[in-house]
């Protein structure tokens, strides 16, 4: 059987079928499609105005390699007029991060772009092997997470930078989507899912233009282009409800290849279902839908994505045990009241049906941590309640 | 540990209930006894019933929540969707448990009941199978359904075109029914590459909860009710979020209203309700209800000879199978009965929330009244549909073959996200 012809260019052999679409592309389309979708993103997004000096959240994987080399084709193609930097954050994981890094060296070499590289010591004082002394193996990812996130930030800030792009695709923001789904966690659900987090308020905003890029096509792009990108996974492997959505995701995939695109899809219109969100569909302009924490971002290391500590899932379980078995234990007085006075008999829907939004999600207000300013919902951020933690231990450990 | 010791004052395990006998269950990690183990499901569902019983008193005045169009309703009168699975019996169970135990009490009965089984074995058409047979086999599951629930009317309604175009018969535009686009599609052995098992099987639960809702306004029911578990609906929600579907998912997990009807169904069809009376309990506490129930004979009776009907129950889940076979619902089912051993409150956790998503594209809400999907009936997200064309590439969609290409085509910006995924492959 000879092989199909590429639809798009209907002269070349097709060599590629797309999980996105299951098109069959050759080579040199493929790579044009790809890089039109980004743009495609890019530009109904809104995501860059003309001079925009853009950190790119750089780790040496593959997303943000791919990243990286799309933003300098695109920003020469299309002339966005963009100034790119690579930003890259040292852990201080040894075998991890030490290889990675020459990768992320070479790019700066091959896309003739300045390289940043800010390590967890002289941010936190702390690198995450000694994280991992102290506390263990189980719960790091918590620390690598918050930590790598405010790192971008502060790098960024550093370099006078307000704009950060990072490589997170499609798989990544399906499995957030299904994550929070496991979890109940429709605030975060909410504002995980737009393409652009931090608002006016924060000093650096962040988004992700591969946000509908399969992974399996950005490994297609960069094995096509003959990318120079390190692969390895973090050896702090997370759990729980991130490992538990990734295998399901993966399973999904197999069954229906759309299934990311489908998952991606469903999470921007449920986040527009949550009780007190905007109902307005744009979440791309940027500006609204985008009032999310940072800290609420798509998790934290370059390919794991891990900041949920192990035996979370067990954890929650067994607390909503608590909660249900206490609930018979008190009486709701406002509840039952409005109850008998409505007549509706609906105790666990209230929120829907009589517009009583306020119990649907809870709110967090934004403001500023009170020790390093960056923005948090809590009087002191989660990056400083760590190092507060850490900090402790360590004095213990030298007496 | 579990050894009990009948006839014994000192109870080796006391059921944490009553206190006066030996447990022989676990129930969310707690030792009761069988008895209070049944009262637990019991107490489950009646709470759900009476929620529901107050929606639909028939009272006077325009806060009546029944349809205006039909005859007045002296007593309430509920659809069941009974699939012959584990969750559906055990509801059915339950209904006429609760029936039974008013009437003995003197009272008039809380309910009428119809129960209807949609039969999906044509859809899609099989070679080699005898549609009288067929017909015949799922006759002879009824009439035990029959014997044993006397009180209640037991119907068999086969998913087709015609079931649901019959019921669209006030059908004014002269656009033709898609699901008759959908039945050829599927039931047309000429059709080049077969729709995938994933969206086979997406689309006939579509239909089938249609054809339910259908029935429900033909029968004069004022709510339509499904068997699913608190598991099914965690399964439910996850599965239809991952199917693209996300923006219906408020209208299909959570109980009330019915999705707003669009101009080609019925007028009775609006303010019809679906509850879920089994909500509150795990599929794997059915399971167990089911094997408990002895009165007048097992009801695990009932359920035999079932288990090959539905590759995504929970006697399935154990076969390995090529992942081109399965749906996205069999992944699911899959998935949470795992979750489900662990981590029940999880899997609760799932359905609860999903019932806090606010309503959109229906009635009553702010912005104007979206259109429905002309095959599965959710409002449709046009909003979202603009906002994302750009994103998947459609324009270069591949190639499509013949029959479904065309299909694809007519039906195209008639559809919902999800029935347009389904109906693409």
């Amino acid at each position: 059987m000879a092989r199909a012809l590429c639809a798009n260019c209907k002269a070349e052999r097709a060599v590629i079928k797309r999980p996105k679409n299951h098109a069959k592309l050759c080579k040199v389309c493929f790579i044009q499609v790809f890089e039109d979708e980004v743009h495609h993103t890019i530009t109904s997004s809104k995501l860059f105005y003309p001079g925009e000096k853009v950190a790119i959240g750089a780790s040496g994987g593959k997303d943000s390699t791919v990243l990286a080399s799309v933003l300098k084709t695109l920003n020469e193609r299309h002339g966005y007029g963009l100034d790119l930097v690579l930003l890259s954050i040292d852990e201080g994981i040894k075998g991890y991060r030490d290889d990675s890094l020459d990768t992320v060296k070479r790019n700066a070499v091959q896309y003739n772009m300045p390289l940043k590289i800010v390590g967890y010591d002289e941010l936190y004082g702390w690198t995450m092997d000694q994280v991992v002394e102290t506390i263990g193996k189980k719960g790091n990812c918590t620390y690598c997470g918050v930590f790598r996130r405010q790192a971008l930030d502060r790098g960024a800030k550093m370099l006078g930078i307000k704009h950060v792009v990072t490589g997170h695709n499609a798989d990544d923001v399906a499995e957030t989507v299904l994550m929070n789904l496991l979890r109940g966690d429709l605030a975060r659900l909410s504002r995980s899912t737009s393409i652009v987090t931090g608002d006016s308020r924060s000093e650096v905003k962040r988004s992700k233009p591969l946000k509908y890029s399969y992974e399996k096509e950005i490994v297609l792009y960069a094995h096509h282009k003959k990318l120079d990108y390190f692969s390895t996974e973090c050896i702090y492997s997370p759990e729980a409800f991130r490992g538990s959505a990734r295998a399901l995701v993966k399973q999904l995939e197999r069954v229906r290849p759309t299934a990311i695109l489908d998952i991606v899809r469903s999470g921007e219109d449920v986040a527009r279902l949550v009780p007190g969100e905007e109902p307005s569909s744009c979440a791309c302009s940027g500006q609204k839908g985008a009032a999310g924490l940072v800290d609420d971002d798509v998790g934290g290391c370059g390919s794991q994505n891990g900041r949920t500590p192990g035996g979370e899932m067990a954890a929650m379980d067994k607390q909503l045990r608590d909660n249900e078995a206490s609930e018979g234990l008190e009486i709701d007085v406002v509840k039952t009241m409005v109850e008998g006075n409505a007549a509706r008999g609906e105790k666990r829907d209230l929120p829907i049906r009589a517009g009583n939004t306020s119990k649907g999600a809870p709110r967090q207000v934004l403001g500023n941590c009170k020790r390093c300013g960056y923005m948090s919902s809590q009087e002191i951020c989660q990056a400083c309640m760590l190092l507060e933690g850490l900090n402790k231990n360590r004095a213990k450990i030298q007496i | 540990m579990t050894e009990s010791k009948p006839g014994q004052v000192a109870l080796t395990r006391p059921c944490v209930k009553c206190r006066a006998q030996e447990a022989t269950l676990d129930s969310r990690s707690q030792p009761v006894c069988k008895d209070c183990f049944i009262k637990f499901i019991s107490t489950k569902f009646i709470k759900q019933i009476d929620i529901l019983g107050k929606k639909t008193r028939p009272a006077p005045g325009p806060s009546s929540t029944s349809s205006s169009s039909g005859p007045p309703t002296l007593t309430r009168r509920y659809l069941l969707g009974l699939s012959f699975g584990v969750s559906s019996t055990v509801l059915l169970h339950l209904l006429s448990e609760n029936l039974e135990s008013q009437l003995a009490k003197g009272r008039t009965a809380p309910f009428d009941l119809t129960v209807v089984h949609v039969d999906t074995s044509s859809f899609p058409s099989r070679e080699g199978t005898d549609p009288e047979a067929s017909v015949a086999a799922v006759e002879a599951i009824l009439d035990r359904y029959r014997a044993r629930y006397p009180r209640f009317t037991f119907q068999r309604v086969p998913l087709s075109s015609s079931t649901l175009s019959n019921n669209n018969n006030n059908n004014n535009n002269s656009t033709p029914n898609p699901s008759d686009d959908i039945f050829s599609l599927l039931s047309s052995s000429t059709t080049t590459t077969p729709p995938t098992a994933a969206s086979q099987s997406d689309l006939r639960q579509h239909l089938t909860r249609r054809t339910l809702l259908a029935e429900t306004a033909h029968h004069n029911c004022q709510a339509l009710l499904l068997g699913h578990s608190t598991t099914a609906l965690a399964e439910l929600t996850l599965a239809e979020a991952a199917k693209g579907r996300g923006f219906a998912l408020p209208w299909l997990v959570g109980d009330g209203p019915a999705p707003p009807p669009d101009s080609s169904s019925e007028p009775r069809e609006s303010g019809l309700l679906i509850h879920h009376p089994l909500r509150e309990a795990l599929r794997k506490e059915l399971v167990t209800y089911a094997g408990l129930v002895t009165d007048p004979s097992p009801l695990t009776d009932l359920l035999l000879e079932q288990t090959n009907d539905n590759p995504g129950s929970a006697e399935g889940t154990t076969r390995v199978v090529s992942h081109r076979d399965l749906s996205i619902e069999d992944v699911m089912t899959r998935y949470f009965a795992e979750v489900e051993e662990s981590y029940p409150s999880v899997v609760a956790n799932v359905a609860r929330t999903a019932g806090k998503l606010v309503r959109r594209g229906g009635d009553g809400g702010d912005e104007e009244a979206a259109t429905a999907c002309e095959l599965c009936g959710m409002p449709r997200d046009e909003d979202g549909d603009v906002r994302w064309k750009g994103e998947l590439g459609i324009q270069d969609n591949g190639e499509e073959e013949g029959d479904r290409e065309s299909v694809a085509a007519r039906l195209r910006g008639r559809l919902c996200y999800g029935c347009e995924r389904s109906v693409g492959g």
